[in-house]
């Protein structure tokens, strides 16, 4: 669609912890940035254009992170934004730095997502969240006991857990198969040298062992919280046939919000009957796919890195991005299909269930999609990437940015 | 290439300093003028939905702006005290820890509505027998003033579904 085809040159990670004691947020940053140029080849900093910046907001309380670490990603006198869209910022950003490669002012921009949970807490930031649309229902009757109850079990775990049930249901997955997304993910996790949670030899009764956090999610199949950052690198078709040996092109882009939370706007009632559902999801991935003339996603696409934090998330996600028909996708997690050497490998970087760096997360997925069709990876599938897909959720369980990049430019229909 | 070496940290621990943040300082608005109408309902034992007259689309509790048409539903429809479960979760809470059951939290669709709310189910309801379109009944608070919780619960009622699948042999 665009007149510049934007294209991916590098993706940078720092190293992710649940405690990164040894920086601060800037350093933390900085640590992307550099292994982001490093892989960059001839790039240096000075050839940056543009810089686009984005974490959740207020998760650390530090209300303009952008302005302390300006010279920490090299954006000292150099047009800067910052971009957060709640837990899919990282996808907001990277998209934002498609749109500015596309429009044809910026040739090199740089984007750069983060978030260092251990500084702040998360606690308090999902209640900024939640509590402008919360703090009516005690006015109107709600006690405080009872409203902690029904509303605490609405924050992202109650989200989840809500769609887990309608998933449960709608394809009679059990929650042995919820435990098996898990283990792939922990053990692909331990094979990838900027994740988290590293569990080599983690097992399904492992899984099951551990206590109920919120029917039906137990404490093990849960996401941790991480601090982490990654940076990328974008620029034009002709600049990145230059500088990289496989340069990745982004042939298509959707973004597509879907109707808010279970909680319901303004105290009404909410729109979304069944959080499974996700039409967002299947919106942007319609827009994404023909932008990017893909008509058969479970055939053409060779790699996909989702969104999901929940095992019951990634089930649910590859079957609304078209990559599995619909209720089929437990199946094809029992039979190995999305596994490394699988016909469809999903979430090889170990997914967002093994690290969770909230405002980074949503970019990791396309940047490790990118690495992948470079053969850069750090748990590098074995066959060969042509087309990859990053997907990103989060917002009030409705906010879905998809993006679908391949070794090729788009097919022009001129 | 590398960012310049200054940069680079040559210490092992940073210094932590504590600060605070006070959520409950901030104000927050709303507008609450179509409340009035369904709050008065409840008071009167009455449910009220809110219709959008360009797409039919009934919401409970009622919403300012219908999101599909973009514009203000004005149609006040009466809707039945009898519901369905759309989704439903459990809350492991550290006070419910002694409960012999988790707590169960469901979203509620009245029927003749199209929008789900929040709410509890009888406390005797063991989490473990409830499932996706099970048919509640409204139980009305003892005392009613007018507000949200007007509706105290909803118990289950009998399921006719369960019977008819049992008649035909069905497995679901």
């Amino acid at each position: 669609m665009a007149n510049v085809q934007p294209a991916v040159i590098s993706a940078g990670f720092c190293e992710h912890a649940s405690k990164r004691s040894d920086v601060n947020m800037a350093e933390l940053v900085n640590e992307a940035v550099e292994d982001c140029l490093n892989k960059a080849g001839s790039v240096e900093w000075k050839d940056i254009d543009y810089v686009i910046n984005g974490n959740m907001p207020a998760f650390e309380g530090a209300n303009m992170p952008e302005l302390w670490m300006t010279d920490h990603m090299a954006a000292k006198n150099k047009p800067l934004l910052r971009v957060t869209t709640g837990g899919t910022t990282g996808g907001s950003v990277f998209v934002s730095g498609y749109y500015a490669v596309a429009s044809g002012l910026y040739d090199m921009v740089l984007a750069v997502a983060f978030e260092q949970q251990s500084c702040g807490n998360t606690t308090v930031g999902l209640a900024s969240v939640a509590l402008g649309e919360l703090s009516i229902y005690p006015s109107l009757g709600y006690e405080a006991t009872r409203l902690r109850r029904n509303m605490g079990a609405g924050a992202a775990i109650g989200v989840a857990s809500y769609q887990a049930m309608n998933y449960m249901r709608r394809s009679k997955a059990t929650e042995e198969d919820l435990a098996r997304v898990v283990v792939q993910n922990r053990r692909n996790a331990a094979k990838n040298w900027w994740t988290h949670l590293k569990m080599p030899t983690i097992t399904i009764e492992d899984v099951l062992d551990t206590p109920y956090i919120s029917y039906p999610l137990r404490f093990g199949m849960v996401c941790p919280a991480s601090d982490g950052a990654c940076a990328v690198l974008f620029t034009t078709e002709e600049k990145a046939k230059q500088i990289a040996d496989v340069p990745v092109y982004i042939n298509g882009v959707g973004s597509y919000a879907n109707e808010p939370a279970i909680i319901g706007v303004d105290c009404g009632g909410a729109g979304q009957t069944d959080p499974c559902e996700q039409l967002g999801a299947v919106k942007s991935a319609e827009l994404a796919y023909s932008q990017a003339g893909i008509s058969f996603p479970n055939k053409e696409i060779d790699y996909a890195e989702v969104y999901s934090p929940f095992p019951n998330q990634e089930l649910q996600w590859v079957e609304r991005v078209g990559l599995f028909e619909p209720n089929s996708a437990p199946e094809a997690y029992l039979n190995g299909v999305t596994a490394l050497n699988g016909e469809m490998p999903v979430n090889c970087s170990g997914g967002v269930n093994s690290t969770n760096a909230i405002g980074a997360s949503a970019m990791e997925r396309p940047a490790e999609s990118a690495l992948q069709i470079m053969g850069k990876a750090g748990n590098q599938v074995p066959k060969t990437v042509h087309t990859a897909l990053g997907h990103g959720w989060g917002g009030a369980i409705n906010l879905i940015s998809h993006v679908v990049m391949a070794d090729e430019p788009q097919r022009k229909f001129k | 290439m590398p960012l310049p070496e200054y940069i680079k940290k040559d210490y092992k621990r940073t210094r932590t300093m504590k600060g605070s943040w006070y959520l409950t300082s901030y104000k927050y608005k709303f507008n609450l003028s179509r409340i009035k109408e369904y709050l008065k309902g409840l008071k009167n034992g009455i449910l009220l939905g809110l219709k959008c007259r360009s797409c039919n689309t009934v919401s409970f509790p009622p919403r300012l702006i219908c999101g599909r048409c973009l514009v203000k539903p004005d149609q006040w429809v009466r809707l039945p005290e009898t519901a369905s479960i759309a989704t439903g979760s459990a809350n492991y809470d550290e006070e419910d820890k002694k409960r012999e059951h988790p707590f169960p939290v469901i979203a509620v669709r009245q029927d003749g509505a199209d929008t789900a709310l929040i709410h509890n189910i009888s406390d005797d309801v063991d989490f473990n027998s409830i499932y996706i379109g099970m048919p509640l009944k409204v139980v009305w608070a003892k005392e009613r003033n007018g507000l949200y919780l007007d509706i105290d619960h909803y118990e289950p009622i009998e399921d006719p579904a369960i019977e008819l699948n049992k008649k035909e042999g069905s497995v679901d």
